[in-house]
């Protein structure tokens, strides 16, 4: 435990606007000004294969457009989300060599576009970190892979890769804490709109009764037991005359919504470079009401955690009614007020946010 | 994830037996030809033939069998790609289906499987006979 408060840097994912930008609404810059004018930064993080054409290739006008853009409006680059697309062929998967040769291209994309972080996945085995280490040393980007359900921070393959970090003691190589590991309920606007879709009120208590009986269980022990449940949540949707609902039930139930505690995020906390504010929704009272956002800040400031949150509303999946920008300016007051309550504060300052982000990455982790 | 936007509305066109939609990415980033795996175009109940089936996409035409080995070419997710397949549409409104398969690179769901999705979307509308090729 660090003795020191941390003050965690508020920004935001343009995943979170994903159904705006799709739909033609708002293309790259526009989205980037909007996120800069509503004050949803500073921090703001960006997934390559969303946003930017023709990524990994970045060309040097791009770059540098980009950048101009980024300081005329006064954000900051927090981390750039990359993909470990192993199944680019998915008829031959790629062996090591073309996995880190394909990683090195994002992770040159992700510093030449100026982010210090980029996001990796759970793909990514131990061996594959520790060869890619130099890489991330080489490029000066820190990777911090993502844990996200339906692992969490005490899975066994996140143990096993913060082993391995604690033996490399590279400064290069962390942890992207993703909030949807630790959730405390099924998100009741999913359940709205399993409602609008005409699931019977039966269907949805027994949806989320069996959410409820995992959460008391606790996170799946290992890859079968959440095979087990993901098949329950199919069950379900057969057993109510809903099987058209029952794999959409095991990918959210499983998936988006994890079911570890708050606490779990101690295993792997010093190791944490980046974190997910994702959530689900804002309910009547601006509440998130599936989603501990204020415990999880208290639990980043009281570990002494300045790095990047990047609030990320995953709810614009199944919700189309309601503006993801106004969910967005209500998950950061909470967490604003959240920092406040333990002592501390958010950082809103973009000057600020470059200092902070600069001394969170600056040093390593070691045993 | 937005199968309700692989249709755009009112973009139906027919010639010389031959029936085209555009269609657009259900997901929120860009996937490699490689991983569109297979399509059916469906109008008024009529499939049209696998066989007969093309994708149009950065201004080249492919069928499915090119697209396996593909990881040049990317469909980015705010562009049309374009589905044609032997089909004769009369004049009139029609209620248009597409079929999508899509793999996910990179969600490995086994040791050498990626995870794969079948997303579909039904839309009526008008028909525009074109004398043009669209091709």
């Amino acid at each position: 435990m660090t003795a020191e408060q941390g003050t965690p840097i508020q920004g935001v994912t343009l995943y979170s606007f994903t159904r705006a930008f799709h739909a033609r609404e708002y293309d790259l810059d526009q989205l980037i000004r909007k996120t800069a004018t509503e004050g949803f930064g500073p921090g703001l993080e960006i997934i390559g294969f969303s946003s930017f054409r023709g990524f990994p290739e970045i060309d040097d006008h791009f770059a540098g457009r980009f950048s101009d853009l980024i300081d005329e409006v006064g954000l900051v680059r927090t981390s750039l989300a990359v993909n470990a697309d192993i199944g680019l062929r998915p008829d031959k998967l790629m062996d090591q060599d073309e996995l880190i040769a394909y990683m090195r291209r994002q992770i040159a994309a992700a510093a030449k576009l100026g982010f210090p972080i980029a996001r990796v996945q759970i793909s990514l085995t131990p061996d594959s970190m520790e060869a890619l280490a130099p890489i991330a040393e080489e490029y000066g980007v820190t990777l911090a892979l993502e844990v996200h359900a339906d692992q969490y921070a005490s899975h066994p393959r996140i143990l096993a890769l913060r082993d391995r970090y604690e033996q490399l003691g590279s400064p290069f190589l962390g942890f992207t804490m993703d909030w949807g590991a630790t959730v405390s309920g099924f998100a009741p606007s999913l359940i709205e709109a399993y409602r609008r879709r005409g699931a019977s009120e039966e269907l949805l208590a027994a949806v989320v009764a069996l959410w409820d009986e995992y959460y008391e269980q606790g996170p799946p022990a290992d890859q079968a037991d959440h095979g087990q449940r993901f098949g329950r949540f199919i069950g379900l949707g057969h057993q109510y005359g809903r099987p058209d609902l029952g794999i959409d039930f095991g990918i959210n139930g499983t998936g988006l919504f994890g079911p570890a505690r708050v606490d779990d995020w101690l295993e792997i906390m010093p190791w944490v470079r980046h974190a997910h504010g994702k959530f689900f929704g804002i309910d009547e009272n601006g509440q998130e009401p599936s989603v501990p956002v204020s415990d999880l800040i208290t639990l980043l400031v009281t570990n002494g955690y300045s790095g990047a949150v990047s609030s990320e509303y995953e709810g614009w999946h199944w919700n189309h009614w309601q503006s993801p920008f106004e969910i967005i300016r209500a998950e950061q007051a909470i967490q604003r007020t959240a920092a406040e309550s333990a002592g501390s504060r958010m950082i809103t300052d973009a000057a600020e946010a470059r200092r902070a982000i600069d001394a969170h990455l600056s040093h390593a982790v070691r045993a | 994830m937005i199968p309700d936007r692989i249709i755009e509305q009112g973009t139906l066109r027919a010639r010389g037996g031959r029936a085209a939609v555009e269609v657009r990415l259900p997901w929120y980033r860009a996937l490699p030809a490689s991983c569109i795996a297979a399509a059916k175009l469906t109008i008024d109940g009529a499939q049209a033939p696998a066989e007969s089936l093309r994708w149009e996409m950065n201004g080249e035409e492919f069928t499915f069998a090119d697209m396996k080995t593909n990881t040049a070419q990317w469909w980015f997710p705010t562009d049309s790609a374009v589905l044609s397949g032997d089909l004769a549409v009369d004049a009139g409104e029609h209620e248009v289906r597409v079929d999508l398969e899509l793999y996910i690179p990179y969600i490995i769901i086994a040791d050498d499987q990626v995870l794969h999705i079948e997303e579909h979307d039904t839309k009526t509308m008008s028909v525009r006979q074109d004398e043009e090729a669209y091709a």
